[in-house]
């Protein structure tokens, strides 16, 4: 898949101490002395009650995420030899204990605990930390006998209806592992966000190659064959979060995920695979894939799937300026439309029967944007909303895995959304490869419609490689679709600022990811103004 | 779902059943038993061709789903590509099996005879004899790259580089992998290395590019391509060939004792892969 040769091994292993430095140095210079302050074995500090580890378990790195106003998860895996099935541990639990203080160096600790890491959770450990204050910022860590977590920093949200002044947030996804380094994760951890989105696209299914493409890592023979097996996600899950970058960005802020294609494979729709395996045997698939999905992410225990089932679908309120909407776009929809290619709008696509989200989703939707709760009602999800035509000339052709296939749903969800008095309606969104900023119409076909809210796509961490400013595919996009004011086709995330006047949208992209130490730039900021969905420059 | 791609080669979580059963030890009965595919299971020493594969199952004979476990070991020196088999295995009626090919790799100089694999859950063990076989012989008039080793100065996702020396000259397979295909569309050279077991005498190469009734070398075949190898650790050009339309190509040269025979490829009749379905290697 990838054949280009550029890291080496050395230069990773650098990269790991460097990267540790470095978080500590973003949450304070003190943080380094305060973790020494406490070692070895301050059992004052942590309990008496200790697990011995050989090794270092904590080469996963650690995490928190879904916010609420009193309470975070905060997560870690346990994995002295991070690339052995179980991580080299087995079989018997591990104690762990974890620390949740309002200073970096825990001279303020509100939450302690003892949590036991199973096997039958892969050593994982998610603590839904609980009785916190709203709107904080809090750190945590972990210890199993005389190893230490690195630090990680959360925060809580408002307080439901708190007025808010200002939140500061970033969304990421797509970042296939042996395409690029993740430079623009590294960029992310080096600023300051209330939470981070991740839209989907953790982790590919698909082997990293045996010589790990760009990273030129060779990895176990485990690693370059198609995960289907829980044992082949969770090792994928692994490979992927050995990464210095990505351990930064969880430690820099709490993350809320939601999944997108890849985390299972290309393409599924519900209970229907990409190459039509029968049903029971793919649900087990998507079982085993949700499985390791849950192990390898923050969040909460209530939240484990069940078998083929994971609910994933779900709000964040800040407030009263901005309320998440977390949609799952994979789970209950229809099969796509036409043989899932590009096509003309067809019969398919144009059903009014089919959905992207699913009924009960999409009452759930409809439901909670009627309340009105925010200032900003935005939809956190995977793919474009907006029509994006990219056949050049008059014919209008359009993907069939995106809104485009189901044009009911956006119809019904973004003409709900206007129809229920939204104030501003922002969608943000990933799965293209490619930043692309829309204005959002609830019918398409009617050119003299006013635009009814705004879509940010983010590109791609690492999918696709370096690219470049703009591609043929992307010059037709901008030609073809006059509510596109936007595009770019370079690697990176999206970071947002928003008060209760302006949403400002900071598109941060890579000049390089297929090599080591590339350079983050904003290649253009955006801003929509309060009441007002038409994208302007900032 | 996307009807127009083809399946990648990936391995199936089949629901099946499966011969052998479990032999479970002393203590409570487990909800879950394991299977193995029939036996006995037999494997070669070869770098690029490692006979059969073995099938495991895990079978929920409970009343509730579980994540199962199995544990994977094999007596050494024999290796395997999977050392956990996890699984969701839901309760259902009738029970439910849910199975994985796992690889042996067994290096050349294993002894053939009877070797081990072991196969556990926290409950249940089996014990499956694989068959390690003599190598295939590589006398005069046997073709000296059977499952040797293959390496490729870039692979198609879709192949693997050993698909070209095992043994398998069939074109109507081409799409079970069992040929090379570079990765690069458009881009040449591309080269294609076989390294024999030891420095060994050759003064022949057969070479059969694509050439089924639906793609014909005329139009997916190799077109230009240098034949190389390796003595002393330099290569020699022994062979040329330009503007080639068939799909079995045979190059005669002078006898010289090689390392590695190589096939740097110029050009395809597509010109956008380059594709070869079987590389053969003689002595005379």
């Amino acid at each position: 898949m990838t054949d280009e040769r550029s890291a080496t091994d050395p230069t990773d292993l650098a990269r790991t101490a460097a990267s540790r430095r470095r978080f500590l140095a973003v949450t304070g210079a003190a943080a380094g002395l305060a973790l020494t302050g406490d070692l070895p074995g301050n059992s004052a500090a942590w309990g008496a009650r200790q697990d011995a580890l050989k090794h270092d378990p904590f080469t996963l790195g650690v995490a928190s995420g879904d916010p609420l106003s009193d309470a975070v998860v905060i997560w870690t895996r346990l994995a002295p030899e991070p690339l052995e099935p179980f991580g080299g541990l087995g079989p018997r639990p591990v104690m762990v204990q974890w620390q949740v203080a309002e200073d970096e160096r825990f001279s303020r600790i509100v939450r302690r605990g003892t949590m036991r890491a199973r096997r039958e959770a892969s050593y994982s450990v998610h603590v839904d930390v609980t009785g916190l204050r709203p709107w904080r910022h809090y750190y945590y860590r972990f210890r199993v006998g005389r190893h230490v977590s690195p630090v990680g920093r959360t925060r809580t949200a408002p307080a439901a209806g708190a007025a808010v002044a200002g939140l500061s947030f970033a969304f990421a996804s797509c970042q296939a592992w042996w395409e690029g380094f993740y430079t623009a994760y590294r960029d992310l951890a080096r600023h300051d966000h209330d939470v981070v989105f991740h839209l989907g696209d953790y982790i590919y299914e698909m082997g990293v190659g045996a010589d790990s493409g760009v990273r030129q890592q060779p990895v176990p023979a485990e690693f370059t064959r198609e995960t289907v097996t829980l044992d082949d996600y969770r090792g994928r899950y692994a490979l992927y979060r050995t990464d210095p970058d990505l351990q930064d960005a969880h430690a820099s802020a709490p993350w809320i995920v939601t999944m997108d294609d890849h985390e299972v494979e290309n393409n599924w729709a519900g209970p229907i695979s990409e190459n039509n395996a029968p049903e029971d045997e793919f649900l087990i698939r998507r079982a085993n894939a949700f499985r390791a999905y849950w192990e390898h992410m923050p969040l909460r225990m209530t939240q484990s799937p069940t078998g083929p089932d994971l609910q994933l679908y779900r709000r964040f309120q800040y407030g009263d300026l901005v309320r998440f909407n977390v949609l799952d776009t994979r789970q209950y929809r229809d099969d796509q439309a036409a043989g899932d290619g590009q096509d003309p709008p067809n019969p398919g696509s144009l059903d009014p029967g089919r959905t992207i989200t699913g009924d009960e989703q999409e009452r759930w939707l409809l439901d909670g944007m009627a309340e009105r709760s925010a200032r900003w009602e935005v939809l956190a999800h995977q793919t474009a909303i907006a029509q994006l035509d990219t056949r050049e000339g008059p014919d209008v052709v359009v993907p069939m895995d995106t809104w485009d296939g189901y044009v009911a749903s956006r119809r019904r969800i973004v003409g709900g959304a206007r129809d229920a008095g939204v104030r501003n309606l922002v969608s943000v969104a990933g799965d293209l490869h490619r930043s692309v900023a829309s204005e959002l119409k609830a019918d398409y076909a009617d050119e003299a419609a006013a635009p009814v809210g705004t879509e940010f796509v983010g590109t791609s961490i690492s999918s696709g490689r370096d690219g470049t400013d703009h591609d043929q595919g992307g010059l037709t996009i901008l030609a073809e679709n006059p509510h596109v004011k936007f595009h770019n086709f370079q690697r990176g995330y999206v970071r947002c600022e928003v008060t209760p006047q302006q949403w400002v949208a900071d598109y941060r992209v890579a000049d390089k990811v297929t090599e080591p130490d590339g350079t983050v730039t904003t290649r253009s900021r955006l801003a929509v103004e309060d009441g007002d969905p038409t994208i302007n420059r900032a | 779902m996307n009807r127009r791609k083809a399946a990648l080669a990936l391995i199936p979580v089949a629901v099946l059943g499966v011969a052998a059963s479990a032999a479970a030890r002393p203590g409570p009965p487990s909800d879950v038993e394991i299977s193995a595919s029939e036996q006995p299971v037999e494997v070669i020493g070869l770098p690029c061709l490692h006979g059969d594969s073995l099938e495991v199952a895990m079978t929920n004979t409970g009343a509730d789903d579980v994540y199962a476990d199995m544990e994977l070991s094999v007596q050494s020196p024999l290796r395997l590509d999977r050392r956990v088999f996890s699984s969701w295995l839901p309760a259902r009626d009738p029970d439910t099996t849910v199975s994985t090919d796992v690889t042996i790799h067994a290096p050349r100089d294993a002894e053939p005879g009877s070797y081990d694999v072991q196969l556990s859950t926290d409950r249940s063990r089996l014990t499956v004899p694989v068959e390690v076989l003599p190598l295939p012989p590589k006398g005069p008039g046997d073709d000296l790259a059977l499952g040797e080793r293959a390496t490729a100065s870039t692979t198609h996702g879709n192949f693997v580089p050993c698909g070209a020396v095992d043994g398998n000259t069939d074109d109507a397979d081409w799409n079970t992998a069992t040929g090379w295909n570079d990765g690069t569309r458009g881009a040449f050279p591309d080269s294609y290395r076989v390294t024999l077991a030891e420095p060994t005498s050759i003064s022949r190469v057969e070479l059969h590019t694509l050439d089924s009734q639906r793609f014909p070398a005329t139009g997916y075949g190799l077109r230009d391509w240098d034949l190389q190898v390796l003595t002393d650790g330099a290569w020699t050009t022994v062979d040329q060939v330009r503007g080639n339309v068939n799909g079995h190509v045979t190059s005669t040269f002078a006898t010289v004792t090689a390392e590695a025979v190589r096939v740097v490829s110029h050009d395809s009749n597509d010109h956008s892969y380059s594709r070869i379905v079987e590389l053969e290697v003689y002595a005379d």
